[in-house]
Order: structure tokens, then sequence, then C-alpha cells
């Protein structure tokens, strides 16, 4: 036993002795690194004749669904130099001079916070001009003056051909910041890079990024390069291809004129988004090219909020485009069945108030499917207290109301569902029947985005898929299946194409295509009434779901279901799989 | 106690550098430092309570102490985020544990406490030692973690050593396992095969994964014989070296205290190996010994393969330097095994009173 004890120690000497031994050879190899300097390259760089130079990464390109193209890169130029060649020729005057002659006015003291906030050593490389023109870099560097340890580089900038027309989809690129830039750590990022600010270009920031190149060169003593150390040249990123068609976005714009809101449709089948459009908008390609101060605060405190994403950021009340889930949650309860009716006299008495329908003649013995079709306030009060706020809450739940969908786009608001619980915790009140009745018709406290609107439409269309929207195509769709019965969806649907055959949407159905869908006018605190429309179309075998809102645009019936119905018209003729069949 | 004093002076100059690696004042520099303060308060915790066991309370816990570490390495295999493409990180709660840290503990436990139980002088006590520790290394390397698993393996082999395993058969294990080199190649990522490749030749690396090296080299060479001074290293800042509070710390390190700072580092971690090997060479408990040694092969390891990689003379594996380095789990588990040395040093000085 001792025995092995003391081979154990001897072997544990020996073992000591390596461990130092390796230490030794360490501190002899730092010996030759810090103190004699045999390393090539630090030899180098304490000589002055080291260079880096880096390529910004070059960021993948954005197609509409028929590749035409939404945000590309234009190549430009960007003059740039050593901190070590500037200082030590005092060149900061001359490239002033140089500058300010060719129409690029920028001060030696310009020039002189700009090296500063890029420099990092003073072998390696700074933006002096960025973004310059094949016609101006070549002018500029053939000036005589030019000083000639100064080169151009070749880089991108985006640009997006689409302008406010796309610009909600798409968002921007800029300059990183400065927290960005901390709170992006290690990942790769300089200063000066470009990163998506919103939109697409944040959403799939990694994807479309690219990686950037580094070049480590040789330079003589005059700074004139000998050779490459080591290269890597910078890579592209992914190009994205949307499920987006500009052409109906176009369409959209069109039709929207000057008025204010959004719209947005649905493939019902795949949840890929065809058409996504707020007004107003605003043109993303001077921010991509950087914008003042006051151009920024210009967008940023305009009243109309152009930068607002309305399709999912805008909450708005669904008003009567909501009727249809009120009365798919009532037949699904069993608070009413297809033959259960309500007369409509032009007011309805609850709780000492006194509720009106739009129609104020009233509407007469009115059905869910008839109710639907006459968008028959009153029906629909006495349907949704039937049915309570409890189920119309957990229908509304079912069919994704108050909450975000999940679309491949940042800055989703989630509105509200409401309710009981939602009101104690908000008012500290209990919730009274009169709210419900309020609910009934989408009013009240009820609040959702025009894409909660369209999902939910799309589900009813398609049969209780409640989709993932998505902008880039997945191979495998993801949605929910809702287990609703299919009678009861049937009467609702039948109710959504008697709006267009014959009821308020009549507007929706004149461009060829069958329409079905619901009216909406929004009551609106700050002015003029909202005008909703939501449908899909064809009617019998829907394969697009549209939503359309304007803002003050008063009656969904005249201003809004046109629109969606040549949306819809549009998106249907436009469809290959569609006139194949006919 | 000097063990416990050079620890804690390398922990200390740990938190200098990550503070000037991070940028400095008013930088995530501070956060960092500030966060790796706090780790080490943590860390105290366990420190004691191992303190307060002993070392053979542990060592009859071994089993089940390995059992729980290969279960947490499956967990992270299964459920665990993936950082720069190595699946090995777990999150409980705010904290972010990674249990290859503390399979280097459970192992050395359990390796010295069954290689002690059945000692491979015998060809089948030598084999049974391999299985015992294979699954750890395996399932480390399944992360992938390359660099933790050669730390895992170079442990088991001082471990071998140390418990008297003749030298036939380390011999043969090393003539295998370089004949296995081929082979092993073929498994490795590209991003791997690249560093080597790198290692081999750095001047000419067309995809740029020298570029890391070379700056780190410069970084390294430019500190000189006194340093740039604390906070004065250019490579180091505003991202200009590639992680480096961590894989890289030295670097910053060497570029601001010079020559002189890196001979004082290397002196301190020479006093520690001093201290370990001769606390286990008082110690009784046969097991301590070995266990001790192969803590000391995985500080040591860790230590030369850090800074030859900053130097551009080993290749770049991503291993943290031990006690500086920024890395709550690497430095929960070598103040651990600090506790459980000094108690095996605490507990023969008692024997010989």
């Amino acid at each position: 036993m001792v025995d092995i004890r003391r081979s154990i120690d001897k072997r544990l000497r020996i073992w000591l002795l390596f461990m130092l031994a390796g230490l030794l050879a360490l501190v002899v190899a730092l010996w030759f690194f810090q103190v004699v300097r045999t390393d090539r390259y630090v030899r180098l760089a304490s000589e002055n004749r080291l260079r880096m130079l880096r390529f910004p990464p070059i960021r993948g390109e954005i197609f509409d669904r028929n590749g035409v193209p939404l945000a590309l890169n234009l190549k430009t130029f960007n003059i740039m130099g050593y901190p070590l060649d500037i200082k030590k020729y005092d060149l900061l005057p001359i490239i002033s001079d140089v500058l300010t002659k060719h129409g690029i006015p920028s001060s030696p003291e310009d020039l002189s916070s700009r090296i500063e906030k890029q420099y990092w050593a003073p072998y390696r490389a700074v933006i002096i001009v960025q973004n310059l023109t094949l016609t101006q870099m070549t002018a500029i560097l053939s000036d005589p003056v030019f000083p000639r340890l100064l080169f151009p580089i070749q880089v991108t900038c985006r640009t997006y051909p689409a302008g406010s027309i796309a610009s909600h989809i798409l968002g921007y690129v800029a300059e990183i910041s400065r927290e960005e830039l901390v709170s992006r750590g290690d990942s790769g990022y300089k200063g000066g890079d470009f990163i998506g600010k919103n939109g697409i270009e944040k959403q799939y920031e990694d994807l479309l990024r690219g990686k950037s190149g580094e070049e480590i060169l040789e330079v003589d003593a005059r700074g004139r390069k000998i050779r490459s150390l080591t290269e890597k040249v910078p890579e592209k990123g992914k190009d994205l291809h949307l499920t987006v068609d500009l052409g109906a976005q176009r369409l959209v714009e069109t039709l929207f004129g000057d008025f204010r809101g959004a719209a947005v449709a649905m493939d019902v089948e795949t949840g890929e988004i065809r058409v996504l459009f707020s007004a107003p908008g605003y043109d993303n390609n001077p921010l991509a090219w950087g914008v003042s101060g006051t151009e920024w605060a210009h967008l940023i405190y305009d009243e109309s909020k152009p930068m607002m994403n309305r399709a999912i950021s805008g909450v708005y009340p669904p008003a009567s485009t909501f009727k249809p889930l009120v009365g798919l949650a009532a037949l699904s309860e069993k608070a009413i069945t297809r033959n259960t009716s309500f007369f409509c006299g032009g007011t309805f008495r609850f709780g000492g108030r006194v509720f009106k329908c739009w129609q104020k003649y009233g509407h007469g013995n009115e059905r869910i499917v008839s109710a639907i079709k006459d968008s028959c306030d009153i029906f629909f009060y006495q349907a949704g207290l039937k049915t309570g706020i409890d189920n119309l809450v957990k229908w509304g739940n079912l069919f994704g109301v108050g909450k975000v969908t999940g679309i491949d786009l940042p800055g989703e608001s989630t509105g509200n569902i409401a309710g009981k619980d939602w009101k104690m915790e908000k008012f500290h009140e209990k919730w009274y029947q009169g709210d419900t009745v309020n609910y009934s018709i989408g009013q009240g406290y009820l609040l959702v985005t025009p894409i909660q609107m369209l999902r939910m439409y799309a589900a009813l269309a398609n049969g209780g898929k409640l989709f993932l929207p998505r902008l880039v195509s997945v191979n495998q769709p993801q949605y929910t299946q809702l287990d609703l019965n299919g009678y009861n969806l049937n009467l609702v649907r039948n109710g959504l194409i008697d709006v267009v055959k014959r009821g308020t949407g009549m507007k929706a159905g004149e461009f060829g295509v069958s329409v079905a869908g619901k009216t909406g006018t929004a009551q609106n605190p700050h002015g003029l009434d909202h005008a909703l429309f939501v449908g899909y179309a064809p009617d019998k075998e829907p394969r697009y779901a549209a939503a359309v809102i304007i803002e003050a645009g008063e009656h969904g019936s005249s201003v809004a279901a046109p629109i969606v119905g040549e949306l819809l018209a549009y998106l249907v003729t436009h469809d290959e799989t569609y006139s194949k069949q006919n | 106690m000097l063990l416990f004093l050079s620890a804690f002076a390398l922990i200390a100059i740990g938190l200098v550098v990550i503070y000037s690696a991070g940028g400095g004042p008013g930088t995530r520099g501070s956060m960092f430092a500030a966060k790796q303060f706090v780790w080490t308060g943590i860390s105290m915790i366990p420190f004691f309570i191992i303190l307060g066991k002993g070392f053979s309370k542990l060592m009859e816990w071994s089993y089940m102490i390995y059992f729980i570490s290969l279960t947490l390495l499956v967990v992270v295999l299964v459920s665990g985020a993936s950082v720069k493409g190595a699946q090995s990180w777990l999150s409980i709660g705010p904290f972010h544990l990674q249990p290859s840290e503390i399979g280097k503990i459970s192992l050395a436990l359990v390796l010295s406490r069954h290689l002690c139980r059945y000692p491979p002088n015998t060809l089948s006590g030598f084999l049974g030692g391999l299985a015992v520790a294979a699954p750890a290394a395996f399932l480390v390397l399944l992360q992938p973690d390359l660099g933790s698993t050669l730390v895992y393996c170079f442990m088991v082999f001082i471990a071998l050593i140390t418990s008297g395993t003749p030298w036939r058969y380390t011999g043969t294990l090393i003539a295998c396992s370089l004949g296995m080199l081929p082979i092993a190649w073929n498994f490795l990522k590209g991003y791997q095969k690249l560093r080597l490749m790198v290692f081999l030749n750095p001047a000419v690396d067309p995809l740029g994964a020298g570029y890391n090296v070379i700056q780190s080299r410069i970084a390294v060479g430019s500190g000189g014989f006194l340093g740039k001074g604390f906070l004065q290293g250019l490579q180091s800042k505003l991202h200009f070296l590639p992680e480096p509070h961590t894989d890289f710390i030295f670097s910053v390190f060497a570029e601001e205290f010079g020559f002189l700072g890196t001979v004082f580092l290397l002196a301190i971690f020479g006093l520690l190996f001093c201290r370990m090997i001769s606390i286990a060479i008082k110690a009784k408990d046969q097991r301590a010994k070995v266990f001790i040694s192969m803590v000391a092969g995985w500080i040591w390891f860790q230590t030369v393969e850090s800074i030859g990689m900053s130097m551009g003379i080993l290749p770049v594996t991503g291993l943290p330097l031990p006690f500086v380095s920024y890395g709550g789990s690497s430095l929960l588990a070598i103040i651990i095994a600090i506790g459980l040395i000094s108690s095996v040093g605490l507990s023969s000085v008692k024997m010989y009173e």
C-alpha cells in the first residue's frame, strides 16, 4: 500500500515538473513575442507597415412573389484612408478642399470627427466619404490634388424601387446605433454598418445581412501596398422572395387615393400575405441614405403618423364586421338556431337604456342569415345577450381577437378583447349587460387590428384554419384548426354571401368576381366614423380574403366595400390555379 | 492558504482585465466585471459548504454527482440553447449554466475513486477507467464542444498516469489516439478543420479565420516589456478583438501589462500548481492525489491552450483562461474544485496534529 502511494507521489512530482516546464515554455514564447518581437505581424505593426481594411457585408435583396424587385443594392463607392497616413501627412485640409470643390462640402473638423468615430487603430482604414456614385468617385480621384494615399472601395447602398407603396412591409435600413452595437454584442457588427430598422429588413436581419470581408496588407514605407497578407471577400446575405404581390399593392394604393387607413389580403389556404398596405405612407429611400434630424422629426411627429403600420399596429373597433363571429358564437353555444327570429323595430330597450338599430325604421323579423345580410343591430344585441359575454370572449379568443397574429413583422399590436376580468382589472368595475349589447355589434371596449380581422375571415372562408400570416413563405404553413360545426358555419357564410348579393355590401360585387363579406362603420371618438369591409372571394370556393379600413371614411358599404371588391377581383383573376379552372 | 490566495489573485486580475476588455468605464466592461464579481460571490457558497462537508463526503457521493452531470449533459443536448453552433447552455431562471464545466469536477471525483478501487495496472482496470469516463467525454463532443472534450480527455489521461498505469498501456493509448487522428479529422466540422489549418499556416487563409489570430498576436506583441498600461490597449477596444473578455482575455492582459505582467500571471499559476501537488503529496487519501492531479491537468491544459492560442502557437479552441476569463459556469466549477482541494489540505493538516 505504502509502495503504491510512493509511486503515485513520484508520478505527481513528475507531473508538477511537466506543468512547470509548460509554463516556462510559455514564458520563453512570450519573451520572443513581447520583448524580442520576432512575430511578423507584430513587427509590421510596430513599423507602421501593416494595414487593415474591412469591407461591409452585402445585403440580400428582396423581391415580390413575381420576382419584381422591392429592395435592391445600388453599387456605390466609399473613399477610405488610414488614420495613420492622414495624420502623418496632415491630409485633412487637402481632403476638405477636394471634396468641397466636387460638391461635397466638408470641413476639416467634420472629417476629423467622422474619423474619430470610426477609429480603432491607426492602421485600420476609416471611411472618409460614403455612397459616391461612379461619376462622383472618378471625378474626385482624377483631381490632381487628391491625396494618393486615399483609395475607393466599392460598397452597396439600399434602394427601394416601390418607395412608399411597400415601405410598411419592407421597413428600411440605416446605420447601426450605439445602443444596437452594444446589444448585438459580439455578433460582428461594426460602427457604420447598416442594420434593418423596421419591417422585413428588421425581421429578417440575420438572413439578409451577409458577412463582412477583411483584408490585411503589408505596405512599404510610403504607404503603398506590397502584398495582401490575408483576404476575405464579403459575402452576400440571402435574397428574400416575399409572398406579396406588388401589382395588387399598387392597385390598393391607387384605390386609396388620399384616404388614411389600411388594407391587407391573404391567401386563405396558406396564410400568405398578398397585400399589406398602410396609408399615409412614407418613402423609405431617403431613410436608407440617411436623413437629417429635422427631416426625421417631421416623419416622427407628423400627426397623420405615416411611419405607423396601421395594418398590424392600428387598433380599431371591428364594428359590424364582428357580427358574423357573434352569430357563429350564438349558433354554436345554442343560444339561437337558424330559425330563431328577433323583431327589429329600430330600437331596443334594455336596462333602462335605448339601443338603436342603424336602420331607424327597423328591419322587421330577422333570422341569422338575413340579420347578417342587413347588418341588423337589434338582432345581434339580443343574440349577444343570450350568448353571454363569457361565450363571446371565448369565441373571440378562438379566432385570435385581441392577440398578436404572429406575422413576420415587428411592431404588431394586440388590440383588446375586453371581457369581465379585463374590465375589473382596468376599471375596478363589473361588466354590465349593456356592455354586452355594445360588444355584440363590435363596439365598446373591443379593439382589433386589420390583420386580426383578415385572419378571422380567412378562417371563416377556409373552414376554420386560423393561419399564422406570413410575408416570407415557408414549406409548411402553420395554422390552428378550429373545431367548427359545418352547418353553423354555412349559415354564417350564406349571410356573408347575401351581404354582397343583396345586402349592405353590394358595391363589393361589382368587379366580376363573386365576393362574400361584411361591412362595418365604426364610431370614432376623434371625428368621422371609420369605414370597414372584410371579405373573401370567390364566395363558394374562397381563395383570398381581404380587409380594408378607411379612417373617417364614414360608410363601410360605399367606401371600403368597393376597394375590397376590386382588390379581391384582382387577386382572383391573377391567380394561376383559378384561371386554369375557368 | 497559499492555494486560496493565488486563486483569488487570479480572479482579481480577471476582474480588472474583464473590465478593460469590455471597454472600460461606462461600457459593458463594467457590466461584465460586475457580473463576474457576483458570480465569484455566488461561488463562495458551495466553496464553504464543501469545506464544511469535507472532501471524503463528496467522494462518497461521486457516483451520484457523476450521474447528475451526465443527465444534465443529455438535457442540454436535447433542450439547451445554441450559442455559436454549440449546444452547451442551460438556462435556469436568470442563470445560464454550462453543464460541461460542472462535468469536469464530477469526472475528476468519479474517476479518481474508480481508479483507486480498481487500479489500472491490469488491462481490465485500465479499460474500466476509460469506460467510466467515456460517456461524459462523448456527450460533450456531441454538443459539439471540441475544446472541452480535449480537456476531458487530458484529465483522464493524467488520472491514468498518476494512478499507476503501466507505461506500456499509456504508450498504446497514445499510439491509438494518434492513429485515430485521420479518422477524427473527418468528423470535425468545417470551421474546426479551418481553425486547425489556420494554426498550421495562419498567413494563407482564404476565408479569414486567421484574422483573429493575427489580431491577437499583434495585441500580445505590441504589449512589449512593460505593456501599454491599464485601459490603454487599442486592440481589444470596440470589438477589434473577437470576444476580448472570454476567449481572448489573455491578449488584452498581455497588451496592457506587457511581458512583466504575463510573467507575473504565469508565476501565480506556477505557484498554484506547486501548492496543489504539494497538498496531493501530503494527502493520505490516494483518491485525493489522483483527484488533485486531474484538477491540475484541467487548469493547466486550459491555461497553456488559452495563452498559446492568443500567441497563435496553438490552435483556437475557444477555451477560457481559468479564473481570469469572463464566464460564471467556468468560474463556479473552478472555485468548487479549489474548495475540494483546500478541504483535502485541511484534513491532512488535522491528521498530522
